[in-house]
């Protein structure tokens, strides 16, 4: 079980074990990306070899350098395991009209061999 | 001149939009950048700027913090910082100084200067290439932060060390990133 609560700077991490999605939203920049991202990892290496499918959903508008490199092992995680046969697929959705969020998913996309599909969406002002 | 009035006056003049002076942690990290947002998306400016800006502030501030909390005691005078962000013209400036060891100063100089001289075109290609390094466990960043503002920089890092006492420096870095409308 994999669930992780969104906050200010960290994004919210789910899986959906009915449809096989893992999903991550929200902004990241925590204080301490690899200590944040540490429950994923091990959720990945425990679960990942049990499951025959696994969808990744992505909604991330910003991240910062660390959590890019985090971000970088998971994709690399899941690559291997599609070189391996395993069905995996990433879509990753970014705020329609916000270019530096679709380059990030470009730059991800372009060094991997796993179905990335990029896709905007259309969000509405959100106030705190 | 009343004194604040004169601050006041002084920050118009250099156009100065926010600035912060005090010990950083987490949370006010998170608040400020969260200003920063809302400041820049009320002056109509596209999401393209205002994600740069907010990406070399986090880049900055979390260098900072990362490098005071490693390597200077919270209750050292030394373990503060100073933020500002400035326009002119048509440009945001992101600073931000802090304290720093002398012994210290040759290591950062020499990243500094080894990301100044990759030509812009070429930025793109070394920041993968340090992306894939395995990551120092010394170090909490994952010394990515001052390529990704080299990327977003109109110009080159521009940085200057300035000497406070026998043991610390102070370190300033601004950054200036084009507004878009």
């Amino acid at each position: 079980m994999l669930d992780i609560k969104a906050t200010k700077s960290t994004p919210r991490i789910i899986f959906i074990e009915d449809s096989d999605t893992l999903e991550m939203s929200g902004e990241s920049y925590p204080e301490n990306s690899f200590a944040f991202f540490a429950p994923v990892f091990e959720w990945l290496h425990s679960e990942l070899p049990k499951l025959k499918a696994l969808k990744f959903d992505v909604s991330i508008n910003y991240m910062n350098s660390s959590s890019t490199k985090c971000m970088l092992d998971i994709l690399d995680l899941l690559n291997e395991a599609f070189e391996q046969g395993k069905e995996v697929s990433i879509t990753w959705f970014y705020q329609a009209g916000n270019d530096r969020a679709r380059d990030l998913a470009e730059e991800f996309k372009e060094d991997l061999s796993i179905p990335f599909s990029i896709q905007p969406f259309e969000t509405e002002e959100v106030t705190e | 001149m009343e004194k604040l009035l004169k601050l006041k006056n002084s920050f118009t003049e250099q156009g100065i939009l926010i600035s912060f002076n005090g010990p950083f942690t987490h949370s006010i990290i998170e608040e400020i950048g969260n200003a920063i947002k809302r400041y820049l998306e009320a002056e109509q400016l596209t999401q393209g700027t205002v994600s740069d800006v907010f990406s070399v502030y986090i880049e900055q501030t979390q260098n900072v913090r990362n490098y005071l909390s490693k390597k200077i005691s919270s209750l050292n005078q030394h373990n503060t910082a100073i933020l500002v962000i400035g326009k002119t013209n048509n440009h945001y400036t992101v600073s931000s100084g802090n304290s720093i060891l002398r012994r210290d100063v040759p290591a950062l100089v020499k990243r500094l200067e080894e990301i100044n001289s990759v030509e812009k075109q070429n930025l793109k290609a070394f920041y993968k290439e340090a992306l894939r390094k395995p990551r120092d466990p010394e170090s909490e960043g994952a010394g990515l932060g001052l390529i990704i503002m080299a990327r977003k920089a109109v110009d080159s890092l521009d940085y200057s060390f300035c000497p406070l006492d026998e043991e610390y420096d102070f370190f300033s870095l601004n950054v200036t990133v084009t507004g878009e409308a």
